[in-house]
């Protein structure tokens, strides 16, 4: 975003931002129930709120956020409304899916796991490949994709467009009926709202140790070194470079990834680096979900990856010790924000 | 030590307004700068030969003096843009992002991550002390923090404009880096290109990289076994209590007018780069643990090496009306 519409959007929504600090209790769509938008920043993350961080054409607003969360919910979004998008981005798994690849309608599977919508306000691409540069072009392509919702956007418009409820919530959000793009961008401001900045690596940057142990002090030491190397993809703080690596996890024949998009042979089997908030809860894990626990993953990052030629440089056999393994996996459970699961807001 | 740096990282939440931390200097016992005082690639603000670099930024004028400022002032508010074209080689060819590329002994390179940052750029007049100039954008604006970040994967960051005024140069120079001010920052405070996003962060001595390469090399004979003269990997950075940021200097033909725009292509020798990575300079003086890696060797031994290395060559100077 170019400063000057950052400044457009700053002023377009402040006075969303200040009714979101304060909760306001006249909005319509809240009651007397905390704000499904709160102008945040968990710590350690980049300069810029949520609210600031969303596009000047769709400034963060209760309105939209609500309807955006109605659709998310909705299985009339997939063509035989089976799935919706919390189908496979389940509140109980830190709104991952438990399962290693989705099950879309009629029984249809992908290839690969579904990643976390958490704090993905501040993500800069998106889906393992980052074909979506924007929250508001990701929200519209799980809709469309025959394994996993299988609906037009345009018949998605004319579904929610026969109800009543809907077209008066497009009213309100954006001003106008139903469309493709406003239907992308209430999901893309549900999906803006959920963020998660309550766990104890999040108290812990914020200066209270309570719940962080030497064990997690520990592990967060080797996290940070040159000896596991995690920190050049997952920087403390946001826990993500918003990069693309090839760790390991690609062998000969799978799924190629960021390769897909670019076409070049060095994106083989690279994927984009996904935040860890929450990790401990949204297994399995890598881009396939071939790894059912974090002791897997700490195994295979420990043996320097899978062994395919193509793995990143970085990814080296690390000879990490018992003691140093029960340490990391310490520190990553760190990351667990236990009231993100409970929070009423973000519920169906 | 990392409890330090991790601290140094804590952010905000609610609806609170981010604070200004800071790392403390000298806090992090383990930075480089701390073992290798007097190390600074070559003397300040050499000067002439081609392409040569080295040496700590010179008391010059500056675009931002010593604070690390987001929005900085310009030094001008007129001038004549002149655009550099950031392009690797390799073996005297353009070198591609992301594909295979032909080394000099038969094998090939792949590039999977090369970047570096450039600041404090000065033109260098025929007589005269250097000019200091702006970094700008391609609307105007002064680049954040005056640093340009240059990502082999981002094409829009290939391009380094900066504000030049009237005269007839012979060459400029720039650090390849970033200043101390701005290395002793949380990237949790600061804007782009001095966020994590930048994949430049170096948590375990609170500061960034300079320069970042990771490349895969396929020998002739389709083994991958890296030669000793090709790294696959270098990461360059410096320290959060001292200036070590090495000064590159590129000499070339630069008549600038006014009323117009000038470009001209940067050359940056890949195989230059991999053979200051790859030479014996010393750098036992720095304790071991904190060069503990190929990669981190393989950068002090470029920032130690680069006075008399020729990475960067200025490409052919053309003036637009």
């Amino acid at each position: 975003m170019t400063k000057a519409s950052q400044r457009v959007a700053l002023t377009v929504i402040s006075a969303a931002l200040l009714a979101a600090c304060s909760s306001d209790p006249t909005s319509p769509a809240q009651d007397s129930a905390p704000s499904l938008i709160v102008s945040t920043i968990p710590a350690g993350f980049p300069k810029g709120t949520n609210i600031e961080l969303a596009p000047a054409d769709n400034a963060l607003t209760v309105e939209r956020a609500t309807l955006g969360k109605r659709l998310f919910y909705d299985p009339q979004l997939s063509r035989t409304s089976e799935v919706s998008c919390g189908s496979c981005h389940q509140q109980a798994y830190a709104f991952a899916d438990p399962n290693p690849v989705s099950t879309g309608i009629e029984g249809r599977t992908g290839t690969r796991n579904a990643p976390s919508i958490v704090n993905a306000a501040w993500g800069k691409s998106f889906f393992w490949d980052g074909r979506a540069h924007t929250l508001e072009e990701q929200a519209g392509k799980p809709i469309e994709n025959p394994v996993e919702m299988d609906l037009t956007l345009a018949d998605a418009v004319d579904r929610v467009a026969g109800d009543p409820s809907y077209v008066d919530a497009f009213q309100k959000a954006y001003g106008e009926a139903p469309s493709e793009a406003s239907l992308q961008k209430a999901l893309a401001s549900f999906v803006r709202s959920v963020v998660s900045g309550s766990s104890a690596y999040d108290r812990h940057l914020r200066g209270d140790d309570s719940d962080f142990g030497e064990q997690r002090k520990r592990g967060e030491a080797l996290f940070a070194s040159e000896k596991a190397e995690c920190f050049h993809c997952h920087p403390a703080g946001s826990l993500s470079n918003e990069g693309y690596f090839n760790n390991g996890t690609y062998t000969a024949g799978g799924d190629t990834g960021r390769e897909q998009v670019t076409g070049r042979v060095g994106d083989i089997g690279k994927f984009k680096v996904p935040g860890l908030r929450n990790i401990s809860l949204t297994a399995p894990y890598m881009h396939d979900g071939s790894l059912p626990t974090l002791e897997a993953v700490i195994d295979q990052y420990d043996a320097g990856g899978r062994g395919d030629p193509t793995t990143d440089p970085l990814i080296k056999p690390m000879s990490l010790t018992d003691e140093e393994k029960a340490d990391l996996l310490e520190f990553l459970r760190s990351f667990t924000d236990a009231a993100l699961l409970e929070d009423a807001r973000f519920a169906p | 030590m990392f409890g330090l740096g991790m601290a140094m990282f804590g952010g905000v939440l609610g609806c609170a307004s981010a604070h200004s931390d800071r790392a403390a200097p000298g806090g992090a016992a383990g930075d480089l700068g701390a073992n290798v005082a007097g190390t600074s690639a070559g003397g300040a603000s050499d000067s002439g030969g081609a392409s040569d670099s080295g040496g700590a930024p010179s008391g010059g004028a500056s675009a931002m003096g010593d604070a690390c400022v987001e929005h900085p002032t310009l030094l001008r508010s007129q001038g004549t843009e002149l655009s550099l074209r950031l392009s690797p080689t390799l073996d005297g060819k353009p070198m591609a992002f992301g594909q295979p590329n032909t080394a000099s002994d038969g094998g090939s390179v792949v590039p999977l991550n090369f970047r570096f940052y450039i600041s404090e750029v000065q033109l260098l007049p025929k007589s005269g002390d250097p000019v200091a100039v702006d970094l700008v954008t391609q609307n105007g604006d002064a680049e954040n923090y005056g640093t340009h970040l240059f990502n082999a994967d981002d094409d829009d960051s290939s391009t380094v404009r900066v504000l030049a005024p009237v005269g007839e140069y012979v060459g400029f120079s720039f650090a390849l880096g970033i200043k101390l001010a701005c290395n002793q920052q949380s990237p949790r405070n600061l804007a782009d290109p001095l966020t994590d996003v930048s994949q430049m962060t170096w948590p375990h001595t609170g500061g960034f990289l300079y320069l970042r390469y990771e490349g895969r090399y396929t020998a002739a004979d389709g083994s991958s076994m890296t030669p000793s003269d090709i790294p696959s990997a270098v990461h360059m950075g410096g320290s959060i209590t001292k200036e070590m940021v090495p000064r590159a200097t590129v000499s070339g033909a630069l008549p600038i007018d006014a009323n117009g725009r000038a470009q001209a292509n940067l050359y940056v020798a890949m195989d230059e780069m991999f053979r200051g990575a790859t030479s014996n300079v010393d750098v036992s003086d720095v304790a071991i643990g904190l060069l503990s890696t190929p990669e981190s060797i393989a950068g002090e031994r470029l920032r130690r090496g680069l006075p008399d290395l020729h990475v960067f060559t200025l490409g052919e100077f053309q003036a637009i009306q």
